[in-house]
């Protein structure tokens, strides 16, 4: 057996290395349910408010409802309508200068009165047979419809759009057309559903969503250029500062205790010291000006290690010399190359890629320098002296014992760790007094092992 | 406004100031009381502290990397009537505010169950506020994404596992083959989790494509999942909606809080006046710390693996700085004054760049580029003029770091082999095992 402190931490890191994968694989799960039911028909009943609809699908939804619309229901119909038709007149002008971009962007010729009239409504009576899901799920494109005002979750005007939850009626500018489009139809048609991949492109984002997204876009970009300073700003760090310094001398302990921050800081300057000494040591110098200039840019690093490990010392015997004062423990803290740097404020970032290999080359990267992080870590955990020889030991099933010889004896302090489940294999060799016997394929910080006899 | 601030206010401006930019950061902050609170904390009124502890908390815990590990009611209702704060989550504040460096002792010696100390909870609020853009932080943290999101800086990948469970470890020694069992699994779920990821790509790539000239944003030009899902569902869309306007007020008040905030660090000065000094020395025994901790929090196992870090650094570089030294000596000669000038130039060129990245990590600032998940746009190659990281960039980047770490590991595992002969040698007796056939 192995030695049991070592063992346990070695266990202990193992777990928290699976714990991690396991929530990340969770997560990843969690976007492919979403995506992949995106990417199937639409479930009609979840089907969002379509946009004014464009000509080849007006035909396609002909057949939208499969059962005939309650009173209640017409009605309904009815005072949206003359809402609608009072909003229309209003709103004419305005949105004629919109007309040439959306009818572009409908991707589809002009539409008729007489493609929509052919869409008959369905009414949340039909929720279960009908497929008010035919009509291609749209946004809503014109902001005077108010998202709140308009009843019903799943009336469908033909021609109007319809609205869905939160979704507004959409209309279609084109005065007149509203007198012939509600006109309730009791067609029972096939329903078709709507896939992203043929209709995709007709999606557009509800009103209330847009406005509320670029608001958010605005104030975060306030928000960042406040932090550059003005007079208002420098008087209140001016501020802030006095009140820390106040704060430290009120508190009576002396002087600056080392602060996780100092550390994160040189914890960065390693990460950064070793990616660039990577760099030099790898690159090709072509001439003696790139030689010469690696061989200063080496010895300048040199110096720049020695200055954050001198740095180090100071803390540590800072450290030792404060009184270790009654706080509680303390959570670990987690270090990470750049969570010292994290900006404290979001900015739109962007990614870009071209196609979807581009995008798998880069994930996959990603998850190959995470596991390559993790190993490094776990090798790093395993302590010195004898211990990692008993951990280079891996068990292999029973079965395959038996043309294995003996293994790597433990080193002396942990012979008594030896007990009598792992004399079996020591049996079945006859292996020499006080060997452990363990199974040694490939050691996870070895890679594979040669043979050598014993002398 | 700031000049406004400087002459001499009309006292019912002034009356009015204070109450105004409490209001706005208690708006700004998740769970924050009423200015009511805040007022009678200034007086160490008992019914402050309970909230005041709470919103340590709640301002905290985001920003905390184990906060999973300490569980907490949801607040409904105004935070004055919450529930009140648990034994474990004062302690867990108190712990967090010593490892940032919070000076005061006297917030130690409050009491567990949160029923006192509003004065000086105020006070560390203060604090938490004066030493960095906390608001903006709480909002960055929680900002509602609305795109789908790759991180691609060298921040790590994987998240630190959720709440620790208290794990009862194995009695006595552990058998080597549970371990391998281990690490096998952890080699399957990595395979796991690459197959997973492609699959996502490729999902993600069509959804991207499809929906191409749907966006109103035309720097985006196609909906993410979270924008399509939202038009799948409405339900969730209205949700989403919600979200979004709470952070927007939220944001609207973080700025308030910046536009007014003077007033309040003048009047944290007259609360911190009405404080009794501490004494110097705690005059009550210290307790006795857990072996291997520093004064920070900071494990002294973290700090020594740092230093074996930059001594392992020092040597690799130590000897690279030797042997190129000596090629560089044999190898230069007859170079006339033309050298020395161009040598000077190198010494000048190199010593800028050392400086830029000492700079980059005493400043903060990691990379040249912003830091954090970034918005996936499929885009046509090469378009010019499109502002953001091409996914190509950063894949040269990762390739980079892939080499050092891999580097790192070759390192370590040729230690180990080192280690290993030094022991073959020493020991005898010693077989070496041939790894089963496959």
């Amino acid at each position: 057996m192995l030695p049991a402190e070592c063992s346990r931490r070695l266990v202990a890191e193992l777990r928290d290395a699976l714990d991690s994968c396991a929530e990340l694989q969770r997560q990843l799960e969690q976007s492919l349910r979403v995506s992949r039911r995106l990417l199937r028909a639409w479930e009609p009943a979840e089907t969002p408010a379509p946009e004014p609809t464009p000509g080849p699908e007006i035909n396609e939804e002909a057949p939208s409802s499969a059962c005939p619309p309650s009173p209640q229901d017409l009605k309904e119909l009815e005072l949206l309508t003359q809402a609608l038709e009072k909003a229309v007149r209003v709103r004419k002008g305005l949105s004629k200068a919109g007309e040439g971009v959306k009818a572009h962007s409908l991707k589809s010729g002009s539409t008729s009165p007489a493609t929509r009239a052919s869409a008959p409504p369905s009414t949340s009576h039909c929720a279960g047979s009908c497929a008010p899901g035919t009509k291609p799920p749209r946004g809503i494109r014109h902001p005077w419809v108010p998202a709140k005002d308009l009843p019903g979750r799943r009336l469908l005007l033909v021609g109007d759009g319809a609205h869905m939850g939160k979704g507004a009626g959409a209309n279609k500018p084109e005065a007149g057309l509203r007198d012939q489009q509600i006109i309730p139809q009791a067609a029972p048609p096939v329903p078709e559903a709507f896939t992203l991949k043929d209709k995709g492109a007709l999606l557009r984002l509800p009103e209330a969503f847009r406005k509320a997204a670029s608001r958010n876009a605005r104030l975060w970009a306030q928000l960042s250029s406040m932090q550059t300073g003005d007079s208002v700003d420098a008087a209140a760090a001016t501020a802030k500062t006095q009140f820390l310094q106040k704060m430290q001398t009120a508190a009576g302990q002396p002087g600056s205790r080392l602060s996780s921050a100092e550390v994160g800081r040189l914890q960065k300057a390693c990460s950064l010291l070793r990616l660039r000494m990577r760099e030099e040591l790898t690159a090709d110098p072509k001439d003696w000006t790139q030689e010469y200039r690696s061989l200063l840019t080496l010895e300048g690093l040199q110096a720049l290690v020695g200055q954050c490990l001198h740095r180090l010392q100071e803390l540590r015997s800072a450290v030792v010399e404060q009184p270790q004062g009654p706080w509680p423990e303390g959570p670990p803290r987690a270090a990470s190359p750049c969570g010292g740097g994290a900006d404290p404020m979001w900015s739109p970032q962007l990614l870009l890629y071209s196609s979807t290999e581009e995008l798998q080359t880069l994930a996959a990267l990603r998850l190959r320098v995470a596991m390559l992080d993790q190993q490094v870590h776990l090798e790093k955990v395993l302590p010195d002296s004898g211990a990692w020889v008993t951990v280079c030991s891996g068990g292999v099933g029973h079965g395959e014992d038996s043309r294995l010889s003996l293994l790597v004896q433990p080193p002396r302090s942990t012979r008594e760790g030896v007990d009598e489940g792992t004399c079996e294999c020591a049996g079945a060799l006859g292996g020499g007094g006080g060997t452990g016997a363990w199974c040694l394929d490939s050691c996870p910080r070895l890679g594979p092992l040669k043979c050598t006899r014993p002398p | 406004m700031g000049r406004r601030r400087r002459r001499q206010p009309d006292p019912a401006d002034a009356a009015r100031a204070l109450p105004e930019a409490i209001a706005a950061l208690s708006r700004t902050l998740p769970a924050a009381p009423s200015p009511e609170i805040f007022r009678r904390a200034k007086f160490d009124r008992p019914e402050a502290a309970p909230a005041l502890w709470r919103l340590l908390f709640h301002v905290l815990s985001p920003l905390s990397a184990d906060s999973a590990s300490v569980s907490f009611t949801l607040v409904d209702g105004p935070p004055e009537l919450a529930s009140p704060i648990a034994e474990a989550q004062v302690r867990w504040v108190k712990s967090v505010l010593h490892s940032q460096g919070y000076p005061r002792l006297a917030l130690v010696q409050l009491q567990d169950d949160g029923s006192q100390g509003g004065r000086e909870l105020l006070l560390a609020l203060a604090w938490l506020l004066a030493r960095g853009p906390l608001p903006e932080r709480l909002l960055t943290q929680s900002h509602v994404r609305l795109g789908d999101e790759m991180p691609v800086c060298e921040c790590e990948a994987l998240a630190s596992p959720g709440p620790p469970a208290p794990r009862v470890e194995a009695e006595g020694s552990v058998d080597i083959r549970h371990l391998q069992w281990l690490m096998g699994k952890l080699q399957l779920r990595w395979r796991n989790l690459m197959a997973g990821q492609q699959e996502q790509c490729a999902l993600l790539g069509k959804i991207h494509s499809y929906t191409r000239g749907c966006h109103s944003d035309r720097s985006l030009g196609h909906l993410s999942v979270t924008e399509t899902e939202l038009l799948r569902d409405p339900e969730g869309g209205r949700q989403l909606l919600q979200r979004l306007e709470t952070e927007n007020a939220r944001l609207e008040a973080a700025l308030e809080w910046r536009h007014r905030e003077l007033v309040f660090w003048r009047w944290m000065d007259t609360v911190l006046d009405t404080c009794p000094l501490e004494a110097s020395p705690p005059t009550f025994l210290p307790r006795i710390p857990e072996p291997g901790a520093g004064a920070a929090g900071l494990p002294v196992r973290e700090l020594q693996a740092l230093q074996e870090e930059l001594q392992a650094l020092q040597e690799e570089l130590r000897k690279a700085v030797e042997a190129r030294r000596a090629a560089w000596q044999a190898a230069v000669g007859g170079h006339g004054p033309e050298w020395r000038a161009a040598r000077r130039a190198l010494q000048v060129a190199v010593a800028q760049d050392l400086a830029a990245l000492q700079w980059a990590w005493e400043q903060g600032k990691g990379q040249a580029r912003p830091h954090g998940p970034r918005r996936l746009v499929r885009t046509e190659a090469r378009v010019p003029g499109r502002l953001g990281l091409w996914a190509t960039e950063a894949t040269e980047a990762l390739r980079a770091r892939e080499a050092c770490l891999e580097a790192m590991l070759h390192q370590l595992q040729g230690q180990c082999r080192q280690e290993l002969a030094r022991l073959v040698g020493v020991r005898p007796g010693l077989i070496w095992v041939p790894p089963p056939a496959r």
